[in-house]
């Protein structure tokens, strides 16, 4: 019996509870980075990760939760996007109204290339 | 090659004031408000009064006000008399006690009265969190157990009459 | 009473403004006869400005609140360090020190040496135009001399406890006078198209001033970027919040336009773009004023929303920066600029541009999306970091790339084959290796993260190379580029390899992270002058040394603001950064601990980037 319990309790013991309540190496790094990608609610401005309002903190148990029910990125951020909004979120995601904020970057240093290559041809 | 040159270099910054100019000048709708439809969230919680009694999202009425609430918020005192207003108009109000102390919460209502038909107990946010609640007051406005209004901060006279009538009456809402 | 006399001299100094401008515009042909006319009725206006900024200074410092935005945003109980930062605090105080600053370089360059007389005096008409036009927005729209009567209040508000820092206030005073500096290129180069002397060197004249306002506006984004770090509780240094990326891109503009400056100064190659780029830096530091001041987005710098000062303002920088794009625009043709071959150094610059432009052009595109997305659809989307990065990391990776690249090359052509046995491969073999390395050792699983490796390494060995190997060596070029990949290094290396965790102790307990143990000794209650905290004591252990580290909560009298006070142990390659947190129902305490890897050598590098411009400066001394 004691063997069972360290060998299945053991990784758990070698990683500090932390307050969030999360279990692993991983999932710490996980949730560490969802909260610098998700804007808090209530602030002007801000991730969760530099927030300290009652409903941030209240987000963070939550997304600790899901990571711990094993649920995806996707599903958590679709989860806190569903109830605050498609602002929430700090990256926009890919749609058909975004598609001119990813790609335009791109587009334009390949419209000055060209300008430029043809201009130096001359 | 060289006139579409100069012409853009004038043209974009002017097209950018010129939207800055509309953007500032425009009218703000109410910043508090939201019109995003959404299903009433599942939940099961205690209500105010009786511990050993639960409710879920089907308890509640189809039709009817939401109203977020906490002893510990001062700008839901200065609303509560045009709740109470609501009340005398025969409008229901669920409210959502938020992160309250049971006792607390009570003590507030014996004082300053009670204008929820039904208060349900939420004192760890849960409900709140599946709303998009992040403070208090907040006020939502169901349909057909659908949200179709959420409203952030105090609701008055004219709150009510510039943001929740106007949706009211292009939804045609008879029974509130 | 002195507030009245402050305001008087401001309100004479705008008109005073006025007239220069007009004189120098009326003579604008006639600059010999009348340059010292002109000079001297700028200094003059300057003078005006600097007695009613110094008696306001007094004013603050003798608690004077009588005066509204003193009363507003000062209290007698601050040191006088603080007294003097309250006025950059808020719009009104801050508006007015931009101003002064405006003037501060306008008065220096009026004095200086010129080269050419005509150009000069007209650049001098030039930013007193401008400055007359802001002197009128402050005083009609934003200020800071309105008084409270009949009666002053005792004594002031608090000003924010979270501003009572050293580095916070010092952070706009820098930032602003590198965004004002640049209306010095900014007049310079409208008057040389105006007056058309092509022969000119106008960018010999210039380059100084330029280099010294570029210095600081980096130095003044590395302060407000350190500051955030250790003040706000949550060890980021950057977080692309939208008025961060508004001072980011004038100094993008600023370093393309240096770089540019050089090219045409030299090799007379690319004046045109030389002085689009003047313009566009001031343009976007007059964009950044509009955008933190109109209230038209929402972040947690900008001051209090009012749109009619924000029409003002759009009005205001619309004229200036849409009227000298008229003159550019009609004027550039005529320019005598030399053709340059595909393969040369003045091609290497040129990409440089189109890559900074194309940064420039996508931040503006991330800060503004969200605006025009609500308007379009009104719906609210954020843009943040994902989407920068994006951009950012591809980018400097190319640009990385070609700045090795055109080491190899001058303004002719290539110095020499590439042959190779030839520094630049031994380079690339040794960058390489250090990034297989550390791919090995830290499991990286992100390839552009490799890739930002590897091109920081190939930029610090090259330039190592470089240093010890070349007969003639630019110090400037090696010092900045040097910093560029230091920076490009420390930023990888602390993405990669930084840490944190949030985690509660009770008072003797023990707890253990990345094989630092950490221990809670004790909470203590303390008074300060102005406020009561707690602090806690956490012993800090990692294996070779032993630190204590005392992180506060602090609640601040007046207001009843409540401050967290990191507490951070800095160890030669990683901050140990602790915060408190609140006191659970169990009785234990909250602590974040952090473990932020190479955020120093972030900083560092942005001061060696800035002290290559004193290298820069002393060149052109020894050139002219």
């Amino acid at each position: 019996m004691k063997k069972f319990l360290l060998i299945y309790l053991f990784p758990i013991l070698l990683f500090a509870s932390s307050y969030y309540g999360l279990t692993t190496y991983e999932d710490e790094e996980r949730f560490n980075n969802l909260i610098k990608e998700i804007r808090c609610p209530k602030c002007t401005s801000g991730s969760l990760a530099s927030s300290n309002a009652p409903v941030s903190e209240d987000l963070k148990f939550k997304i600790a939760e899901l990571i711990n029910e094993k649920k995806s990125d996707e599903e958590i951020k679709a989860f806190v996007s569903q109830r605050y909004g498609n602002q929430s979120l700090y990256d926009p995601g890919l749609s058909n109204e975004t598609y001119i904020l990813w790609f335009a970057p791109f587009i334009f240093l390949l419209i000055a290339s060209i300008v430029f290559i043809m201009r130096s041809k001359r | 090659m060289k006139n579409i040159f100069k012409l853009i270099i004038i043209v974009v910054p002017a097209t950018f004031f010129i939207f800055f100019y509309f953007y500032l000048s425009e009218d703000k709708t109410y910043p508090g408000l939201q019109t995003d439809e959404f299903a009433f969230p599942n939940f099961y919680l205690e209500t105010l009064d009786d511990e050993k009694v639960f409710l879920n999202e089907q308890d509640l009425p189809s039709t009817g006000l939401l109203n977020v609430w906490a002893s510990w918020c001062i700008t839901c005192l200065v609303e509560h008399p045009f709740l109470m207003n609501l009340k005398e108009k025969d409008i229901k109000i669920i409210g959502l006690n938020y992160k309250d102390e049971r006792f607390d919460a009570q003590n507030w209502l014996n004082k300053y009265g009670d204008p929820y038909s039904e208060v349900l107990y939420d004192p760890k946010g849960s409900l709140a969190l599946d709303l998009g609640v992040t403070g208090a007051p907040e006020t939502f406005l169901i349909h057909n157990g659908k949200i179709i209004a959420h409203y952030s901060g105090e609701i008055n006279e004219r709150v009510w009459a510039e943001t929740f009538l106007p949706i009211i009456n292009k939804n045609n809402i008879k029974n509130l | 009473m002195l507030i009245n006399l402050s305001h008087y001299m401001s309100i004479l100094s705008g008109a005073s403004f006025l007239l220069c401008a007009c004189l120098s515009f009326l003579f604008i042909k006639q600059a010999d006869a009348s340059k010292s006319l002109i000079k001297n009725i700028f200094s003059n206006s300057c003078y005006l400005l600097f007695i009613s900024f110094g008696t306001y200074v007094y004013l603050a410092i003798s608690d004077d609140f009588s005066v509204e935005y003193i009363a507003n945003h000062s209290n007698s109980n601050l040191p006088m360090f603080y007294k003097i930062s309250s006025i950059w605090s808020a719009h009104e105080g801050s508006m007015f020190v931009w101003i002064l600053f405006l003037a501060i370089w306008g008065y220096f360059f009026n004095l200086h040496k010129p080269s050419n007389d005509q150009i000069k005096m007209t650049s001098i008409g030039i930013i007193s135009l401008i400055l007359f036009g802001f002197m009128v927005f402050l005083l009609l729209t934003s200020s800071p001399f309105t008084e409270i009567l009949p009666l002053a209040p005792e004594n002031g508000a608090d000003i924010n406890p979270v501003l009572q820092d050293p580095a916070l206030a010092m952070h706009p005073p820098t930032l602003y006078l590198g965004y004002v500096g640049f209306v010095i290129p900014f007049a310079y180069s409208i008057s040389f198209l105006i007056h058309e002397e092509y022969s000119y060197s106008w960018e010999r004249a210039i380059r100084s001033w330029s280099v010294i306002a570029w210095s600081f506006l980096t130095i003044g984004i590395a302060l407000g970027s350190w500051w955030a770090y250790y003040e706000l509780g949550w060890g980021g240094y950057w977080f692309w919040d939208p008025v961060e990326n508004v001072a980011l891109m004038p100094w993008l503009a600023a370093t393309a336009f240096i770089h540019s400056l050089k090219v045409s100064a030299d090799t007379r190659a690319h004046r045109s773009w030389t002085i689009l780029l003047a313009l566009l830096v001031f343009s976007l530091s007059l964009f950044g004023a509009f955008i933190v001041r109109s209230g038209i987005i929402d972040s947690v710098h900008s001051f209090a929303n009012d749109p009619e000062r924000g029409l003002y303002l759009l009005a205001f920088c619309s004229i200036i920066v849409l009227s000298s794009l008229f003159i550019y625009a009609n004027k550039y043709e005529k320019l005598l600029s030399k053709k340059s071959t595909l393969l040369s150094k003045q091609s290497y610059i040129s990409i440089n541009n189109i890559l900074f432009i194309t940064l420039i052009f996508s931040t503006m595109l991330g800060v503004l999306y969200p605006l025009i997305f609500e308007y379009l659809y009104n719906e609210k989307i954020s843009v943040g970091a994902p989407f920068y990065n994006s951009i950012y990391i591809p980018i400097t990776i190319i640009a990385a790339v070609f700045l090795v690249f055109s080491i190899e090359i001058n303004w002719n052509g290539y110095l020499s084959k590439i042959k190779f046995l030839h520094p630049l491969s031994f380079s690339i073999i040794f960058a390489f290796v250090i990034t297989i390395y550390l791919y090995q050792e830290f499991e990286i699983k992100n390839i552009l993260l490799l890739i930002s490796l590897f091109v920081g390494y190939l930029i610090i060995i090259r330039y190592l190379f470089v240093l010890f190997m070349s007969k003639y060596i630019n110090i400037a070029s090696f010092c900045a580029h040097f910093g560029l990949g230091v920076l490009i290094i420390a930023i990888s290396l602390n993405s990669l390899l930084s840490s944190e965790r949030v985690l509660n102790l009770n008072i003797n307990e023990t707890k253990a992270y990345k094989g630092i143990n950490i221990t809670l000794e004790q909470i203590k209650v303390l008074n300060g002058s102005n406020y009561d905290s707690i602090k806690g004591f956490l012993k800090v252990n990692d294996g070779a040394n032993q630190y204590m580290l005392e992180p506060e909560k602090r609640r601040y009298f007046v207001r009843g603001q409540i401050t967290t006070e990191t507490d951070i142990k800095v160890t030669p390659i990683k901050d140990i950064y602790v915060t408190l947190g609140d006191q659970l129902d169990d009785g234990s305490w909250i602590v974040n601990i952090q473990l932020n890897y190479f955020i120093r050598y972030i900083w560092a590098s942005m001061i060696m980037m800035a002290l290559a411009s004193l290298f820069i400066i002393s060149n052109t001394r020894r050139q002219s």
